[in-house]
């Protein structure tokens, strides 16, 4: 154990004092889901920036300012990790907003710099959902650790965007 | 730590839960200080130069712009906007950068040049373009008019901002990671001196006079003057949070940098090496481009051009622009504002006049643009 502690410490000390640099490569990473319910009703389910419960991943949204300029949230995971994040346009009208991560421990999602957009299109019957995500990996300098590179930040917030979605569609169609 | 090895969320399968696990937290650790700090670069992409569409348009174009010169500049008079050019837009996770014709505002190439590349400034006689490949870690000199690669020269770090010299072959590029400007030679190709600066220079911009680089220091917050003749660093100037894009205005007169985290820009009176005003910019601005008397900045996360009038720095007009809109800059004469969408894979023509949207052009995955890109 000590040991560890002394290499942690050896480390730290190698790391460059500003360490706000992030990976020469921002990722993309878009998901989309047809649902067979009409665009009202889908966005009623995901457009409240502090209810994540169409996710079925978050167990817990907490948050201040409702959907207005600068509204915050924090997302819970059922293991404790959270999310922070700012809403940064909202679109009642165009059933869209975008948002962005203010803090994450890369133990929780690799990423840094996150932005990201979700929005419905679609008629009285069918919807489309659409989850863009903009972020460079947590790690930011070269040669990063294969937990903190660029597929594991694209894999983790992938894995996020698919079983939200998946989730979502479950629950409209299920005729809840 | 109890609950370390607690199963990840419902994407179970996705990765997320394995980072909390002790043993690859112990083995990501063991793995900094073992690997080699210095890779071989991938030096397997070579040119892929697209022959497609090779013909008819850029031929003309080509005629106009240097046999024809004159003829050129008749024609472009007599029809008003016409303004006969090109856009080399790279393409970061393509791995390739797109030219675009200006007046068609279609795309007539796709050049696969690898490194996933990011900055881009051309020659003062703009037939060659200097792009910065930040993973590849390389320079890559591409011959814009025959769009093959010409030369590549493997760099260390992270480059990603350049600029070129505006008389003499000389290129320079910033080092994202080791905190210094490469003066390169670009008749040789070879790093000729490296300057040190502040932390994570960012953008770079000389000096229409050739006499002094600007500097972004994007983690100093700071704009580092650089003398070119003797490449010495003259001084720093204290400017916005996270400078990113430095853009220089026709005259040399004025600097603008676009500060990532304090959502604004510093307006810089070079002569005097002050900040003479602060703009509100959109949210996470990344670069500036200066036309018809008014700054253009782009915002990442806000989608926005925000205009502000470059005499009283008072704002104009917020335009919904695109996706991440990133690099920008304003044609030669300053009727038109091209803008790099990253998110949406276009670029954008603003009439700097009316500020609408004039047109959009198709390009690779991921643009940015990150420099000059016009020619």
């Amino acid at each position: 154990m000590l040991k560890r502690v002394a290499l942690a410490v050896v480390i730290a000390g190698l790391m460059p004092v500003a360490a706000s640099a992030h990976g020469p490569t921002r990722q993309k990473v878009t998901q989309t889901v047809e649902i067979n319910a009409p665009a009202d009703k889908v966005w009623a389910a995901v457009g409240k920036f502090q209810d994540m419960g169409w996710t079925g991943v978050f167990v817990k949204t907490e948050g201040t300012g409702d959907n207005g300029p600068g509204a915050t949230r924090k997302l819970s995971l059922a293991d404790g990790g959270t999310i922070d994040e700012k809403l940064n346009k909202y679109d009642d009208a165009g059933k869209t907003y975008s948002y962005e991560i203010t803090k994450v421990d890369p133990k929780v999602l690799p990423v840094a710099n996150y932005s990201s957009s979700i929005s419905v299109k679609g008629d009285a019957t069918k919807s489309t959902v659409e989850w863009k995500g903009a972020f460079y990996r947590s790690y930011g300098l070269n040669d990063p650790p294969p937990d903190q590179n660029d597929e594991a930040a694209v894999k983790g917030v992938t894995g996020a965007y698919t079983a939200s979605l998946a989730n979502l569609k479950k629950k409209l169609e299920g005729g809840s | 730590m109890p609950g370390a090895t607690a199963p990840s969320p419902l994407w179970g399968g996705s990765g997320w839960g394995e980072f909390r696990r002790d043993a690859v937290l112990r083995l990501r650790l063991f793995s900094i200080v073992t690997e080699s700090p210095l890779p071989a670069s991938p030096r397997s992409k070579r040119s892929l130069a697209s022959p497609r569409q090779g013909g008819g348009v850029f031929d003309y174009v080509a005629r106009s712009s240097s046999k024809c010169a004159a003829l050129g500049a008749v024609i472009a008079l007599q029809v008003g906007a016409a303004q006969a050019g090109e856009a080399i837009i790279t393409n970061q996770p393509a791995d390739s950068v797109s030219v675009v014709d200006l007046d068609t505002m279609k795309s007539v190439a796709e050049i696969k040049i690898g490194g996933k590349p990011a900055g881009i400034a051309l020659s003062p006689d703009k037939k060659t373009a200097y792009i910065t490949a930040p993973e590849g870690k390389e320079l890559i000199e591409v011959d814009a008019t025959s769009r093959t690669v010409k030369r590549r020269l493997a760099l260390t770090g992270g480059p990603l901002g350049i600029a070129a010299h505006p008389t003499r072959r000389e290129v320079y590029v910033a080092d994202w990671y080791e905190h210094k400007i490469a003066v390169i030679d670009a008749e040789k190709l070879t790093v000729a001196a490296d300057i040190p600066v502040g932390q994570s220079p960012s953008g770079l911009a000389v000096t229409p006079d050739g006499a002094l680089l600007l500097s972004a220091d994007r983690d100093s917050n700071e704009v580092s003057f650089i003398d070119i003749a003797t490449r010495k660093r003259l001084s720093g100037l204290a400017v916005g949070e996270r400078p990113f894009g430095i853009t220089i205005d026709a005259e040399g007169a004025r600097a603008y940098t676009a500060n990532v985290a304090s959502d604004d820009v510093s307006v810089i009176d070079i002569a005097a090496r002050k900040v003479v005003g602060t703009v509100k910019a959109g949210h996470k601005p990344y670069a500036v481009a200066v036309a018809k008397g008014k700054g253009f900045v782009t915002g990442q996360y806000s989608g926005t051009v925000e205009v502000f009038d470059a005499t009283s720095l008072a704002p104009v007009a917020t335009i919904e622009a695109c996706d991440h809109p990133e690099g920008i800059e304003a044609d030669g004469k300053g009727e038109n504002v091209y803008v790099a969408c990253w998110g949406d894979n276009i670029m954008l023509k603003i009439d700097a006049g009316s500020l609408k949207i004039a047109g959009k052009a198709d390009v690779g995955d991921g643009p940015r643009a990150f420099g000059k890109f016009l020619r």
